[in-house]
């Protein structure tokens, strides 16, 4: 009878070049908003967790975002960094805010008479991070903590001076059910 | 006269989930052999499932036979989850495998003594991505047939997840 023998591990998807790269350099410019969203927490083991929020990663597998991320960090830190990884997780923001990681968001409360337009404030809450996967004329900008919604709000009132009145900070409250289930 | 079968089950334990993720595996490839896809599947996700909170539970303490309770056990070790970063929807949150994976890795990177050695801690998300994907309890109420080469990449996610338990 014919004996066959194989492992039983397989090898990780090949990391998408191009997104590994341009992750990889949004993780070098360390920028202050806009997309991706990269949240790291490290463990006292010094091992770290890793969670990038990215419309990029629309239409791709769990598994290849994994493998993006791990190589992104290979590019920017070096060789060997991914082992310091335990988890590595690509989300979009609707996939993370249905989540319930992203429970604050800011929206544009035009009134008639505010000096800004509601094209322009399309613009910089994109600018600033906003998804547009749900729809493309109704960005969502959303945040994980009030503090960071509220330092968005700052800078996109430096990109639309006169603006101040127009951001509202609103907060997810989640359903009754959830409530109670705590 | 003889209990009837629910009268007969062990309450929810460590030992419980061990043992019906085997049974739940051979009862998926059986349906497998009949050509039964979706109805493998779906009894595969259960073993990922199980496999992954009898590991959890093991790891945290539990002894084989302390009942694992929603409000005391499950509950907990979902919110612990989102405490660590987790992805964790509310919907069907007992029963998501990607985030019980995610839990299990995050919780043993938590101490250097029970961290996972890469790539074993990758290898295990993976899995646990991969069953997301194809799976969810709520398969039951569908009738669309699974293609062959998703019900292999499940066999082979909850298979591999039930060939490291005593890893996990």
């Amino acid at each position: 009878m014919p004996r066959k023998k194989r492992g039983v591990e397989e090898q990780a998807r090949p990391a998408r070049a191009d997104l590994a790269e341009r992750l990889a350099d949004e993780l070098r410019s360390d920028r202050a908003s806009g997309q991706p969203l990269i949240d790291e927490q490290e463990f006292p083991s010094g091992k770290v967790r890793v969670t990038v929020i990215w419309d990029d990663w629309d239409r791709l597998p769990l598994e290849e975002r994994t493998a993006v991320i791990l190589r992104a960090y290979e590019l920017a830190e070096g060789r060997g960094y991914g082992d310091r990884i335990a988890l590595a997780s690509g989300l979009t923001v609707p996939e993370a805010y249905g989540a319930g990681m992203l429970p604050f968001q800011i929206i544009p409360a035009l009134r008639r008479g505010d000096s800004v337009t509601a094209e322009q404030c399309r613009r910089a809450m994109i600018e600033e991070g906003a998804s547009t996967l749900l729809a493309a004329d109704k960005p969502q900008l959303r945040f994980a903590s009030e503090e960071e919604a509220e330092a968005a709000r700052k800078r996109l009132i430096e990109r639309l001076p006169d603006s101040e009145p127009v951001w509202v900070i609103t907060q997810e409250v989640g359903k009754v059910e959830d409530w109670a289930s705590r | 006269m003889p209990r009837r079968l629910l009268d007969r089950c062990l309450p929810d334990c460590i030992r419980e989930f061990r043992a019906a993720a085997r049974q739940r595996f051979d009862d998926a490839l059986a349906l497998a052999g009949r050509g039964r896809r979706t109805g493998a599947i779906y009894l595969w996700g259960y073993t990922a499932e199980m496999t992954l909170k009898a590991a959890y539970f093991a790891l945290i303490g539990l002894a084989d036979t302390d009942v694992i309770t929603w409000n005391a056990h499950l509950q907990p070790a979902i919110q612990r989850g989102r405490g660590l970063g987790v992805a964790w929807p509310a919907q069907g949150a007992g029963h998501n495998v990607r985030a019980w994976a995610e839990l299990l890795v995050a919780v043993r990177a938590l101490s250097p003594a029970t961290a996972w050695a890469p790539p074993f801690d990758r290898d295990v998300q993976r899995r646990g991505q991969r069953i997301e994907q194809l799976w969810r309890e709520t398969l039951r109420y569908h009738k669309n047939d699974a293609y062959l080469y998703e019900m292999r990449q499940v066999r082979e996610a909850a298979e591999w997840l039930l060939v490291h338990s005593d890893a996990l």
